[in-house]
């Protein structure tokens, strides 16, 4: 097994079974629906055309590539989507690097080149993005191949393991074929997606986007730059936006909306889930500076006769923001706020505790209170989160941490 | 008919916030042409030559729209760098050797801003020893913490200052009949095969389409994330700049000719030189007027230069880039940065540089480098599968082309008649 670098191998003279040589390697193809990293095939520039040199046949390879069969049995090569050539689509193209969360350029690609049952198989193994594949380049036949490798050798390497290595592709059916799904980059920390899709170009923002599931979709979009989410959303289609905006904390989704053109949001809350909907065009009719503005409406709360058993319950069938969880509130029989219970007590008191026990004095603000007495309270008391309550003293949403220091960080 | 008035009203209200929302990235450009290395090219025209040079005015304006149109649209179209394109499309190599030129072309204009900032201040009595090194940490720091950006439109602002070159031009009661016939003459022939004349007009060219303008341009387009369907007001945005930098230059070469040449003073060896031109204007205080404006102008392209160079190269070459990053995430990036400034500072310290040739003559290396950047620009913009139905028009092409071939021809002349 040893290792052959893509640049080597482009431009390499091509010998058949009887030794003539009938042309250079023009191409190295991957065809993701049979191995994700085997090369199924490389294509040949010959005197006759573009052929196809199956990998089964290849008997060596190197400076230069040895086929175990006649020149004359390589089919003519017909273009085809499903196929992922390594010079045009990764040589020199941008890919995201899941490993180190960022958006690099591809420099040279790491072939694995091993002899399995008298043929060599090659496979791809690694992307080069650092000085050893750029000097690779930059030298190649300019100077002698021995004196090239002796300089390389003392480079160290910055590879990407291809398992690392997330495509970027703007055609959907093509992302098909070639089976890119971002499986890597949706399990990265959604902070860090949105890292990654701020440093893309529109197009490539669009593609990851179409891509990857709702919900992850949605936790990254929270994250976005501003003006990069609000070109992001406009480039998808409503429908798509729908999708994602159903999966996102309320007052997020109102915060985006309210970015967009009317006609735009109109069509997006149209194609949303009934539920959200509502909750979002609630929020979006308050005010954006305000504490109403600023809340979600997805909240824990139970009424105050309960015990620690029935706040595990509520907790158990909420499905908003981990943020939101901090604070289960009380209510009384007319959804009157008698109070709030930290999850700390709920989570070290025994289940039969009466819920009355552990309540202590929720914090309290109105829908119109402005920004800087909402981030007066969170400092005065502590608070992780903060109820606001409506004129009937009923709770109308509750205000979460996170969100206020992204507030702060915006004014100043 | 009433509604109709006012669905008309309304629309022309849109079409002018739409025109508004786009100035920008065309504009700013446009203003940072005519940086020092414009201001004592044209003056320098006009000072030797008189109106002989004003028929290149046309042509260049022509050949700018249509260079700028091509960055701007493909910017627009593909969402990605100039330099990121290159790299894409032509491989490393290529890119490396395009990257290498791009840095010795822009470290030229990087001096000519410094030597800028040096001959303005000088008027004031103040030495280069003292204000350039203070000017150049100036840009370093206000570039790397971000103030740069706030204080862009101040900049942008002062610019007015040109207007300054239409008042004196008029002022200065020049033979409008003999400019005005310049201006639409065809060359003489004689031009040919005079080497100074011949590297006047590859300075005229290479100072108003200079190759960092290209890079600038394109990256300040994604940057703003301009779309290929929002890409119509930028256009207008991007053709409007580029008449109104020709303008300017054409007021200044007849304000100089209409001055300096017709005193007999057909060398300008420093910027006290090039103020005279503003006398019609100012009178003695025309030196006062030249100094703020020239200052201005180079202190805005030197805040610009050195950064966009670094943006580009980094982009191109694959090194981590961006002021969000830290210096040791982006080490290349910031150095390079660092670098340019430093020994463009240094350069300009050098004693009794002669700092208005030096500005000259790197307009000239401008000239010289352009064919090849846009001979890049044309193979993008004619690749069907990057630029989809946003290709270059035939129209575009034939200009673009005419416009390689006849400043390489020139440069060729250049060499043969040196």
């Amino acid at each position: 097994m040893s290792l052959v670098a893509l640049s080597e191998l482009l431009g390499a003279t091509v010998r058949d079974v009887s030794g003539a040589v009938h042309g250079r390697v023009r191409e190295v193809a991957v065809a993701p629906q049979e191995h994700p990293t085997r090369i199924a095939f490389l294509i040949v520039a010959t005197s006759d055309g573009e052929r196809v040199l199956p990998a089964s046949s290849l008997k060596s390879c190197g400076a230069s590539v040895r086929a175990a069969d006649d020149a004359r049995r390589w089919e003519k090569y017909a273009p085809s989507d499903g196929v992922l050539l390594l010079k045009r689509d990764l040589l020199d193209q941008q890919i995201i690097d899941v490993h180190g969360r960022k958006v690099v350029r591809v420099n040279d690609v790491e072939l694995d080149s091993a002899l399995v049952n008298s043929h060599v198989a090659l496979s791809v193994i690694a992307v080069d993005v650092g000085a050893r594949g750029a000097i690779r380049r930059l030298t190649q036949g300019l100077v002698p191949a021995f004196t090239m490798r002796a300089l390389l050798e003392k480079i160290p390497p910055r590879v990407i393991p291809w398992q690392y290595v997330d495509l970027l592709e703007t055609d959907p059916a093509r992302r098909v074929k070639l089976k890119i799904v971002y499986e890597g980059l949706s399990k990265l920390h959604p902070a860090d997606i949105a890292d990654i899709i701020e440093e893309l170009p529109a197009a490539e923002r669009e593609a990851v986007f179409e891509t990857i599931d709702e919900d992850v979709a949605a936790e990254a979009l929270e994250e976005l730059d501003p003006k990069v989410q609000v070109s992001l959303v406009e480039s998808l289609d409503s429908e798509r936006v729908a999708d994602i905006v159903n999966e996102m904390d309320p007052d997020a989704a109102a915060d985006l909306l309210e970015k967009l053109p009317e006609d735009r949001s109109g069509e997006i809350l149209n194609e949303m889930e009934p539920e959200e909907r509502i909750e979002v065009t609630q929020l979006l009719e308050f005010g954006k500076n305000t504490a109403a503005g600023r809340m979600t409406t997805e909240f824990v709360s139970v009424p105050d006769n309960g015990t620690v058993a029935d706040a595990i319950d509520a907790l158990k069938q909420f499905e908003g923001s981990r943020e939101a969880v901090a604070t289960v509130y009380l209510y009384s029989v007319a959804y009157k706020i008698t109070g709030a219970v930290p999850l700390v007590k709920i989570a070290v008191s025994p289940s039969s505790t009466p819920l009355l026990h552990l309540r202590e004095d929720a914090v309290t603000c109105v829908p119109d209170a402005p920004d800087d007495e909402v981030a007066g309270l969170f400092d005065k008391y502590n608070l992780v989160t903060l109820a606001v309550v409506d004129e009937h003293e009923r709770l109308a949403g509750i205000i979460t941490a996170d969100d206020v220091i992204t507030m702060l960080r915006h004014a100043s | 008919m009433k509604t109709k008035s006012i669905a008309s009203f309304k629309s022309w209200k849109v079409r002018l916030a739409l025109l508004l929302a786009v100035i920008g990235p065309g504009f700013i450009t446009a203003n940072v042409d005519n940086d020092a290395g414009g201001i004592f090219t044209y003056s320098q025209a006009g000072a030797q030559f008189g109106y002989t040079l004003l028929w290149t005015m046309i042509p260049i304006t022509i050949a700018l729209i249509v260079v700028q149109e091509m960055t701007a649209r493909m910017g627009a179209v593909t969402g990605k760098g100039l330099s990121d394109l290159i790299r894409e499309e032509f491989g490393f190599r290529l890119t490396f050797i395009v990257m290498i030129t791009l840095i010795i072309a822009n470290f030229g204009n990087i001096v000519t801003e410094f030597a800028g900032i040096a001959s303005s201040l000088e008027l004031f009595g103040w030495k280069k020893y003292f204000v350039v090194p203070l000017c150049a940490f100036i840009v370093w720091v206000m570039v790397v913490r971000g103030t740069y950006n706030s204080i862009e439109k101040i900049f942008l602002a002062a610019s007015v200052f040109y207007v300054c070159y239409i008042v004196a031009g008029v002022l200065a009661h020049p033979d409008w009949r003999a400019a005005a016939f310049a201006t639409v003459t065809r060359p003489e022939a004689a031009g040919i095969r005079n080497y100074s004349y011949l590297y006047m007009v590859i300075g005229l060219v290479g100072t108003t389409i200079a190759p960092w303008m290209q890079f600038y341009l394109q990256a300040s387009i994604v940057e703003k994330g301009v779309t290929a369907k929002q890409y119509r007001a930028s256009r207008w945005d991007v053709i409007l700049g580029c008449i109104f930098t020709d303008v300017v230059a054409w007021f200044i070469i007849v304000a100089c000719a209409a001055t300096l040449y017709a005193y007999g003073r057909h060398n300008i060896s420093d910027a006290s030189d090039a103020a005279q031109a503003l006398r019609p204007l100012a009178g003695e205080y025309a030196y006062l007027l030249f100094a703020a404006g020239l200052f201005n102008a180079s202190l805005f392209a030197a805040s610009i230069l050195p950064i966009s160079t670094a943006y580009a190269v980094c982009e191109g070459l694959g090194f981590e880039s961006g002021l969000d990053k830290k210096f040791h995430e982006a080490p290349v990036f910031y150095w390079l940065y660092t670098v340019l400034i430093v020994l463009g500072a240094l350069v300009v310290m050098i004693p009794r540089l002669p700092l208005v040739y030096v500005s000259v003559l790197s307009q000239v290396v401008n000239g010289i480098v352009l064919p090849f950047v846009l001979i890049f620009m044309l193979l993008l913009t004619n690749d069907r599968e990057l630029m989809g139905e946003h290709i270059n028009g035939r129209g575009f092409n034939i200009v673009a082309w005419t416009t390689v071939v006849v400043v390489i021809s020139m440069a060729l002349l250049m060499i043969v008649f040196h």
